[in-house]
């Protein structure tokens, strides 16, 4: 399987603040990868540069090479729209639209133009059942998505993200804000949609990141520490820092 | 004492100054509130709501010398004073502004009054049309060969006079005016309009300053500026109007003087502050979660504005609505110079209106100043207002139930 990124020399500073201090690493394809390290480590900055939701943020800049499916991602033409479909982003926080059920799964695909009414019917009921929600929203896919339980929510901004169809999906602790049966959930889920899409995902708890995923990276103060097999980094770990964090001696 | 008693005893004073300025505030509004109903309640009726504001009046005069007209059919609850040789009964009544007035109660079906002839308007060959006094009209005057009656000399002395009268060479009915439809009419064009031209471009600004513009300290003087429009005395928005919006409106429209359009205009600045600032206030509230939820499933940044962000600020945006209805409906200062003050019947956007308010001052402004009717026409504004805030409200939640 091939690399799906690869970052090379990658620095990032909110203004003067540098808070990822050249990173190198490949992700592949069709793996799940898991960012584990303390609060303010930058992996959720790291995380945010593979979709450039960082591009928001006005004193971020990137110094670097972040190469997605061989092209140059921060290149003046690559359009950074079309990045962001390909490579998809659920957040900590469930965060589906005040719209319907229906129209928050459609609305990525509308906003790339898809009107046709019975297309996103299917893409609606694909993404559904993708996301494991379909059992419990069939029947009300045209009320309101804020009615629905946290773990629901966090299952419909899966489906919406899987709506449309991208190559990665990054997620951000996205099961930080859930109950554990809705965590539980969410991993299966997780470990489901391993088959077809690349995952990158960013955790506190490291036994959800021993539990689901492949590769496992250890980030602190802004350097990738360690990054390997998730059984090997975990068993044997290679450096002290690491292992003084995963036997949770800090952080 | 010890120290819990006077915290105690402090404590009590504090809450009865609480206690007390707040029931004198209740008191005074109520007070306000009793008084327009008290005086205005009794004119508040259909007729002045969908009635003409202008009088008409009809001159007739008959050629026919007194007969006898003895028979009557009468069923009003007034006292008729009826003038049997001429056939014609008059009543002591009120009019809608609440003024004393003599009506004409009755006419005998034979009465000369059925056929008079009208003094002012002839048909094509010369001769005067013939009309017929009607019943409900008031009296205004009347010259008959024993004299001249008046309508505030009272039914029975003007019933006496005819009584003795051998010609009427002259009588003066009127279909008294005093309704304010016009006025509601107008305040209702005014509203539409002024929403219509200061809605897009408040909501566009918020957008602008809440989505677009970066914090350079430009934007925080334009909105600083902003903040503080809101807070100039509209007869200075009036004097715009006057200065800008009237000749524009006179060069652009073609209108002479003030209209309906350029008070609309002069609206619509008065109202662009509170558009913007209760826009943005919706669409600050609005969590960045949801914006960064949009752009990253590959939504422009239009797209989010457009399809998540203002519609969730949709509720907030009516609020800034209805403030700008209740604004529209009491603004007077600004319309005077803008629209002017001229009540009318028939109401066109390119002519001379005047709003409920300005309509309050008109009547109020005159040598006699008619409270009553003034506080039926505050009844009137405080209803409207009232139907609209719960129209908004109840939009606002159908909105609300269907989002969240």
């Amino acid at each position: 399987m091939g690399n799906i990124f690869e970052i090379r020399n990658l620095d990032l500073y909110y203004g003067d603040f540098q808070a990822i201090k050249s990173i190198d690493m490949d992700i592949k394809q069709n793996e799940v990868t898991a960012f584990i390290g303390p609060s303010g480590c930058g992996k959720s900055t790291f995380l945010r540069v593979l979709n450039r939701m960082n591009d928001l943020i006005d004193t971020c800049r990137v110094e670097g090479d972040v190469s997605f499916e061989g092209q140059d991602a921060y290149a003046d033409k690559f359009d950074v729209i079309e990045l962001r479909t390909k490579v998809g982003m659920v957040f900590q926080k469930p965060n589906p639209f005040p719209m319907s059920i229906y129209d928050n799964v459609a609305y990525g695909p509308r906003c790339q133009g898809i009107k046709d009414k019975r297309t996103l019917d299917l893409i609606v009921e694909k993404s559904l059942r993708q996301s494991a929600l379909w059992d419990e929203v069939q029947d009300r896919l045209k009320s309101s998505a804020m009615g629905l339980s946290g773990g629901q929510q966090q299952r419909l901004c899966i489906a919406r993200t899987i709506a449309m169809e991208p190559d990665v999906i990054l997620m951000d602790e996205p099961t930080s804000a859930l109950d554990p049966i809705a965590t539980q959930k969410i991993e299966e889920l997780i470990l489901e949609l391993k088959k077809e899409y690349t995952i990158v995902i960013v955790t506190h708890n490291m036994q959800q990141a021993a539990r689901i995923s492949d590769k496992t990276a250890f980030f602190m103060l802004g350097e990738l520490i360690e990054f390997n097999n998730t059984g090997d980094l975990f068993s044997n770990p290679k450096m002290k820092k690491t292992e003084e964090y995963i036997t949770g001696r800090f952080g | 004492m010890t120290r819990v008693q006077k915290r105690r005893l402090y404590d009590k004073v504090a809450k009865g100054i609480v206690y007390l300025f707040s029931s004198i505030a209740i008191m005074i509004l109520g007070a306000i509130i009793l008084y327009v109903v008290r005086t205005g309640a009794h004119l508040v009726t259909w007729d002045i709501i969908v009635g003409d504001a202008s009088d008409i009046n009809t001159d007739v005069y008959v050629i026919e010398e007194p007969g006898d007209y003895s028979s009557f059919l009468y069923d009003r609850e007034e006292e008729l004073y009826f003038s049997e040789s001429w056939g014609i009964g008059f009543i002591n009544t009120y009019d809608k502004e609440g003024h004393e007035i003599v009506e004409v109660g009755y006419i005998d079906p034979e009465s000369p009054f059925m056929n008079a002839l009208d003094k002012n308007n002839k048909d094509e060959y010369g001769n005067p049309n013939v009309v017929s006094v009607k019943v409900g009209t008031s009296v205004e005057k009347g010259f008959l060969d024993n004299g001249i009656i008046l309508g505030i000399q009272g039914a029975e002395h003007i019933s006496n006079m005819f009584e003795s009268a051998n010609e009427v060479n002259s009588l003066t009915v009127q279909i008294h005016g005093g309704g304010i439809r016009g006025s509601i009419i107008a305040t209702f064009y005014l509203i539409i309009l002024t929403l219509a031209i200061a809605l897009p471009i408040g909501v566009s600004t918020a957008i602008y300053f809440n989505e677009y513009a970066k914090k350079t300290r430009f934007s925080e003087v334009i909105r600083y500026l902003v903040d503080l429009l809101t807070g100039v005395p509209s007869i200075i928005y009036g004097l715009l109007g006057a200065a800008v919006f009237i000749p524009l409106m006179n060069n652009v429209a073609g209108t002479a003087g003030g209209s309906i359009l350029s008070g609309a205009l002069t609206m619509s600045v008065i109202l662009l502050p509170v558009i913007i600032k209760s826009t943005e206030e919706a669409l600050k509230v609005i969590s960045q979660d949801v914006r960064n939820a949009s752009l990253a499933l590959g939504a422009s940044k239009t797209q989010t504005t457009f399809k998540v962000v203002l519609p969730s600020a949709v509720p907030g945006i009516l609020t800034g609505v209805l403030l700008s209805i209740g604004r529209v409906i009491g603004e007077s200062a600004a319309l005077i110079f803008a629209i002017g003050a001229a009540i009318k019947d028939q109401i066109f956007f390119k002519e001379r209106a005047t709003t409920l308010a300005v309509h309050i001052w008109t009547i109020m402004g005159g040598e006699a100043p008619n409270y009553e009717l003034a506080s039926a026409i505050a009844i009137i504004i405080l209803i409207v207002v009232v139907i609209l805030s719960l129209l908004v409200k109840l939009v606002a939640r159908r909105l609300n139930k269907a989002w969240y």
